[in-house]
């Protein structure tokens, strides 16, 4: 499964992308990243970490996970994952 | 002497023709129903000039606000407005700048300029506090905005400089009014206004300040604003670090960045090429902030060992890296930096330009433009001839005058006005309106034409600030781009950057207002001037002979082709009815009498 990483996230994964094995849905694909990369512990996940945090975007093929199923969206080898902090610009 | 208010008092009104200048005093009750900067600068234009005038005529009128947090220590408060008949668009043309000059006319006693007529040579006004005089601008005529800023510095000494390139000279359709070098009243051609008058320039010092109803608790709200500013991660560093670049990755992951044109859909695979992440990477020197702005989102940037592309400037931001990267194709990044470049040293609106390259194009790549008449192969993608093309606009030069008409006037010309992506014949920035339903709304409503800034709905379908809005749905669409319409009027106003909003809201915006002027109103009463502002836009617009809020017909027929939004054609029909109902305006999207008597919208 594709995990792209934008702006900060890139910095921390240093890549812009990798390859992981599909976890059966994106709070564990968060756990996972974490485990692989500890500076994303306390910034992806909440305090309980059981949601997302505030200030990242989670998008499934191009879906917010907000508009499809949190982060209990399951996932397949097929899905293609996009990681960002909170940007903005106009 | 100024006011205890924010206000300093007094507008000079310039009569070109007979070379007068004239202080007199702010009209204050219009100040205070409609603000200030774009709304009060509004209200002055429709007070004094016919709806149906000629934009080029020297009857037209061509005015400067600001409002009354300009250059006081609100957050983000270097903002004024320029407001004209838009020549691009035939309709109310407010465009909004940032950078030192809106503060400095402010220190000089000023609250606006009002310009009349024509002088029959080229001249430029020079403001030293009280000393105000027109001036022989016979050297400048013929001179880039940079070197024309250099030479009134040489000059004048410290002088903050609004002024036009050659471009605004030659009345271009979309020239650009720019201060500070490359800060920009960018939208509608108010440089051409300008240019038309035979204004190049306004030079300015001064010594003053300005003075609020209740410092303490000004200072108490600036302090609240600022911290939430601080702690926000976009307005925090987010903006500072990556600028508004940063987007491009994200519009396009969500499948909204419009590609060739439009024609290829909205998805492209080398978007990260032109990137935030990418231009930090190969061509940032430093970011920049505005007057009295902690985020400091401006982009100083450079081009090294690239041959003819080198240069040194600021940009591009994500509009402008859009127009000239994906619409055109284009995925060189120095090229996409280089086109920017061009369109701030010469002043002119790099969305329109972008996107007129892209549509020009399109019909090259269709058979309808022949090559001998632009003289040489234009096909997307192909970042040699967007930067040639470019230039010559700039320069006036073959080909490079029909697109300097925008891509409504070009298309039209070669027999495909359908291929314009324009909106009331100014183009629609980088966001689909396929993919993302709300900007689309908010394309075919702008009182301005296709604009991003009039109710950024990508903020909550893309980003999700306030609230987190399903892009690809049309519920609540409509109502909520009514409240960001108003809440935006009413922040372009006050003198406030809009991209504070990102950050606070209207709590804070109202908050700070009703310190600096000395004001009781609740926050409601507050947001209703901005529901006043929008009602007087579209009131002039009527008046002027507005074309229906409608999009091209490419956004409302032709499917996405690929991208997470395959298949999705804009909704508008859905979406105007919910809008129009939250308006209170009737079924076909005319504000009613009774609207109008309520808001008391009266000139
Ligand atoms: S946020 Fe950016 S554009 Fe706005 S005032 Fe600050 S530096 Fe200028």
């Amino acid at each position: 499964m594709l995990v792209k990483f934008l702006a900060t996230y890139r910095q921390i994964a240093n890549c812009k992308s990798c390859d992981m094995p599909a976890p059966s849905n994106v709070l564990e694909l968060m756990e996972a990243l974490c485990a692989r990369w500890p500076e994303f512990d306390g910034l992806i996940l909440n305090d309980e970490r059981t949601d997302k945090g505030d200030d990242v975007i989670i998008l499934v093929n191009g879906r917010h996970i907000e508009h499809l199923n949190g982060v209990a969206t399951p996932l397949t080898e097929q899905d293609y994952v996009v990681i960002t902090p909170l940007v903005a610009g106009g | 002497m100024t006011q205890a208010n924010g206000w300093i008092g007094t507008i000079l009104r310039i009569n070109l023709t007979e070379g007068s200048i004239k202080k007199e005093p702010l009209n204050m009750q219009d100040a205070h129903d409609y603000v200030g900067a774009r709304g009060l600068g509004t209200k002055y234009y429709c007070n004094e000039v016919d709806p149906k005038i000629d934009p080029l005529s020297p009857d037209n009128k061509l005015i400067f606000m600001t409002g009354p947090l300009t250059g006081t220590a609100a957050c983000s408060s270097g903002r004024y407005e320029v407001v004209s008949k838009a020549p691009l668009t035939g309709i109310i043309g407010a465009a909004n700048s940032g950078g030192h000059f809106g503060p400095e006319l402010k220190y000089a006693g000023y609250d606006g300029i009002i310009f009349e007529g024509k002088a029959d040579h080229p001249v430029y006004l020079h403001i030293d506090d009280d000393k105000v005089e027109l001036l022989d601008a016979g050297e400048l005529w013929g001179q880039g905005v940079h070197e024309t800023t250099e030479a009134l510095e040489a000059k004048h000494g410290k002088v903050r400089v609004s002024c036009i390139g050659t471009p605004g000279e030659r009345c271009m359709l979309y020239a650009a009014i720019m201060n500070d070098k490359n800060r920009a009243a960018g939208r509608g051609g108010m440089g051409a206004v300008m240019g038309s008058k035979n204004l190049k320039a306004i030079a300015v010092r001064g010594t003053g300040g300005v003075t609020v109803a209740r410092p303490e608790g000004f200072m108490r709200e600036i302090t609240k604003a600022r911290t939430m500013l601080k702690e926000h991660p976009v307005t925090g560093n987010g903006l500072g670090t990556f600028g508004t670049e940063i987007l491009v990755n994200i519009v396009n992951e969500v499948g909204g960045l419009p590609l060739r044109n439009g024609r290829d859909g909205s998805y492209w695979d080398k978007a990260d090429d032109t990137s935030g992440e990418h231009l930090n990477e190969t061509h940032l020197v430093k970011n920049q902030g505005c007057f009295g702005c902690s985020i400091a989102c401006g982009r100083v940037t450079k081009i090294e060992g690239k041959g003819d592309l080198d240069g040194f400037g600021e940009g591009p931001e994500y509009e402008a890296g859009w127009s000239y990267g994906a619409a055109c194709g284009v995925n060189d990044i120095s090229s996409i930096v280089k086109a920017n470049f061009i369109c701030n040293e010469q002043g002119m609106d790099p969305i329109t330009l972008g996107s007129t390259v892209a549509c020009a194009m399109e019909l090259y790549e269709m058979g309808a433009i022949p090559e001998e008449d632009i003289g040489f192969p234009l096909r997307f993608g192909d970042a040699a001839a967007m930067v040639k093309l470019t230039q010559m606009c700039a320069d006036g030069e073959g080909f490079g005058k029909i697109i300097g008409l925008g891509s409504y006037r070009l298309a039209e010309k070669y027999g495909h006005p359908e291929l314009s992506m324009s909106v009331k014949k100014q183009e629609m920035p980088a966001y689909d309106g396929r993919a993302i339903q709300g900007i689309g709304l908010e394309y075919a409503t702008s009182n301005r034409g296709g604009c991003h800034v009039r109710g950024y709905m990508i903020s909550p379908e893309v980003l999700g600030i306030p609230v987190k809005l399903d892009p690809q749905v049309t519920e609540g669409k409509g109502a909520m781009l009514k409240t960001f319409q108003d809440l935006t009027a009413l922040c372009d106003s006050t003198g406030m950057c809009l991209f504070t909003t990102f950050g606070i809201g209207l709590p804070e915006i109202a908050g700070q207002y009703r310190e600096a002027v000395g004001s009781d109103e609740t926050d409601e009463e507050i947001l209703l001037k901005g529901e006043r502002i929008w009602n007087l836009e579209k009131r002039f617009n009527m008046e002027a002979g507005v074309e229906k809020d409608t999009l091209p017909p490419r956004l409302l027929r032709e499917a996405l082709p690929s991208g997470p939004a395959k298949g999705k054609v804009n909704e508008l029909q859905t979406m105007l009815a919910d809008y129009y109902e939250a308006r209170n305006w009737t079924a076909d999207g005319i504000p009613t009498p009774e609207k109008l008597a309520e808001l008391n919208v009266t000139y």
